[in-house]
């Protein structure tokens, strides 16, 4: 399978997600499903990587990049302003999105997805929570609760159909692109939940960017060995690579500095 | 009081409802402290819980087990109790059964975690019963009741709807989680087709009757009794059946085209409360709340008599007078 087939079979799974959570007001008004094309990209790794598949397989991917979709549109939901039209379908846009992923999987009889995947919404939402409260201190904390925002859904998809072997690849490229979007907020002056958790354990925005730098750096090294050690195709591994641009922000960082 | 009076009607459902109030504060035990108390802070409000109620006597109707009873009782009573921590979000509300809301508490952040962390505890807990069909007409529901309050949403501030809109929205909103806590009551306990259809069927009728009563309350009521303003509906836009039957004076419907377009002060709310409830819309609506009634009586007719029966019917009587 080459890069463009790749592409072309995520545009496909993301084409179903869209359709299946489709409803004319929502999409008027609010700002849409979130579908990340790097989670779809590890819910389908096992396909592209010749591995068990099946419809059933795939319709549980496409579940679990819902469920990502109701939490995020969850995120979107402002603090201190009033509830305008958009924020209220916001709200329901993650209500609704959940009933979608139940139903789906209820059609299927695949009642056992379903409780792994809720038990998976208790401890993302744990997680979110923490940023809220003084339980996370330290920036190993703050590094604990993104890793498993990140991945707590898409492992319990891993560990149901036995696709562990691509768990620690999937931390580590979806934290990676967690921390580049983080840093392109904060080298735009925009604010997000984490950066002012950051902010507030580090002191000052300027420590957050290094932190942030290092860890894409130390992120992209073993990024690149973790590949390595896995027996992908040639066309997967750079389809892979393709998909981290490690010195841009570097870049963006010394040209600011002069 | 009044609470205490419908609790009253099934008083002997108290051990098991006891059992389903300690299941309930178990679910939402979280690792996060925050979640933890936000969800306790819900669930310590109260509520008729009328969900798990109707599960229970709906389960009578069958093979009845309260360990497998509670499997369905307890997740629904969390399904609802998660909407109602996203509403208020919704509708930007402070106060909820005459105590802070979780995001005037916390924050809308805080009430969005905590809604869905009820959730997922809600579908946790049961996905234990492993029926096919339970799940698929529980999903449908919660895809509905969503559907009712985008709607609701859509509808907003629309004096010139008419009443099947409103019915329509009700059905989503409120008739179906109570429908379905019927059904799957008695789909649990291994109740006949005919049974559940019945059921189900009684479970919408009280449904609607409750709403309607639900949005006569809004005006017939105190702000002390409501534990929120009275007139709160209407100041959000929620065009409910009083306002309906209401608007067909042309006095009435320049007061209310008007009060919908600005931001009313304090005075101009309880004059409109007045408004409305000197007006013979309260009446009006109230007949409609009895149809209902009367169409959930005669569902059961068609079912055994006995005391499951008998506590359905006291509680639909009182959910027709209730005062607040």
């Amino acid at each position: 399978m080459n890069e463009q087939q790749i592409h072309s079979k995520i545009t496909s799974v993301e084409t179903d997600v869209l359709k299946a959570v489709k409803q004319r007001t929502l999409d008027k008004f609010t700002d849409g499903p979130s579908v990340l094309r790097a989670r779809l990209f590890f819910l389908i790794l096992p396909f592209f990587d010749n591995k068990m598949w099946s419809t059933d397989i795939e319709r549980s991917a496409k579940t679990v990049s819902i469920v990502y979709a109701a939490l995020q549109a969850h995120d979107l939901v402002e603090n201190d302003v009033l509830a305008d039209k958009k924020q209220q379908l916001t709200v329901l846009a993650g209500d609704f999105y959940s009933g979608i992923y139940y139903k789906m999987l209820a059609e299927t009889n695949n009642i056992a997805m379903i409780q792994r995947l809720a038990t998976a919404i208790i401890k993302v939402s744990e997680k979110k929570a923490s940023f809220y409260s003084s339980e996370i201190r330290s920036m190993d904390e703050i590094d604990e609760a993104i890793k498993q925002i990140e991945t707590e859904l898409l492992f319990s998809f891993y560990n149901f159909y036995g696709y562990q072997e691509y768990s620690h690849l999937a931390v580590l490229m979806l934290t990676y692109n967690r921390y580049t979007s983080e840093l392109d907020c904060l080298q735009k002056d925009g604010q997000s939940l984490a950066l002012r958790k950051m902010t507030q354990t580090l002191r000052h925005p300027l420590q957050t960017e290094r932190w942030l730098l290092d860890k894409l750096d130390s992120l992209y090294e073993e990024i690149l060995q973790t590949i390595g050690t896995h027996n992908f195709s040639y066309e997967l591994k750079n389809f892979m690579l393709h998909q981290i641009t490690p010195h841009q922000h570097r870049a963006e960082q010394l040209t600011r500095e002069g | 009081m009044e609470k205490v009076k419908m609790k009253l009607l099934y008083s002997d459902l108290k051990p098991e409802l006891d059992l389903i109030e300690k299941e309930l504060e178990q679910a939402v035990d979280s690792e996060s402290p925050l979640l933890n108390d936000a969800s306790l802070h819900l669930l310590q409000a109260g509520g008729k819980r009328i969900r798990p109620v109707f599960v229970l006597l709906a389960g009578k109707f069958g093979t009845y087990n309260i360990d497998v009873m509670k499997q369905v009782a307890v997740p629904l009573e969390l399904i609802h109790m998660a909407s109602l921590v996203h509403d208020d979000v919704i509708d930007d509300s402070e106060m909820r059964r005459g105590q802070l809301t979780v995001k005037a508490e916390w924050n809308n952040s805080v009430a969005m975690y905590t809604g869905d962390f009820i959730l997922g505890r809600a579908l946790e807990y049961i996905t234990d019963i492993d029926s096919p069909r339970l799940h698929q007409v529980l999903s449908q529901t919660m895809i509905e009741v969503c559907r009712g309050e985008i709607i609701q949403i859509e509808d907003k501030y629309k004096l010139d709807q008419n009443l099947r809109d409103y019915l329509r929205r009700i059905k989503r909103k409120t008739a179906l989680l109570i429908s379905s806590s019927c059904e799957l009551g008695a789909m649990v306990a291994g109740a006949d087709e005919k049974t559940i259809a019945h059921l189900r069927r009684f479970g919408y009728f009280i449904g609607m009757s409750f709403q309607i009563i639900d949005d006569i309350l809004d005006f017939t009521s105190s702000d002390e009794e409501l534990g929120k303003p009275a007139g709160s509906d209407f100041i959000q836009g929620n065009i409910t059946l009083p306002i309906l039957y209401a608007r067909n004076n042309p006095e009435i419907y320049r007061l209310l085209k008007d009060s919908l377009q600005k931001e009313l002060t304090d005075a101009e709310r309880l004059h409109i409360v007045k408004v409305i409830r000197d007006s013979s819309a309260i009446d009006d609506a109230k007949k409609v709340s009895e149809k209902y009634l009367n169409k959930a009586l005669g569902e059961l007719d068609h079912l055994p008599k006995g005391q499951a029966s008998k506590t359905m019917r006291k509680i639909a009587f009182f959910i027709g007078k209730r005062k607040f």
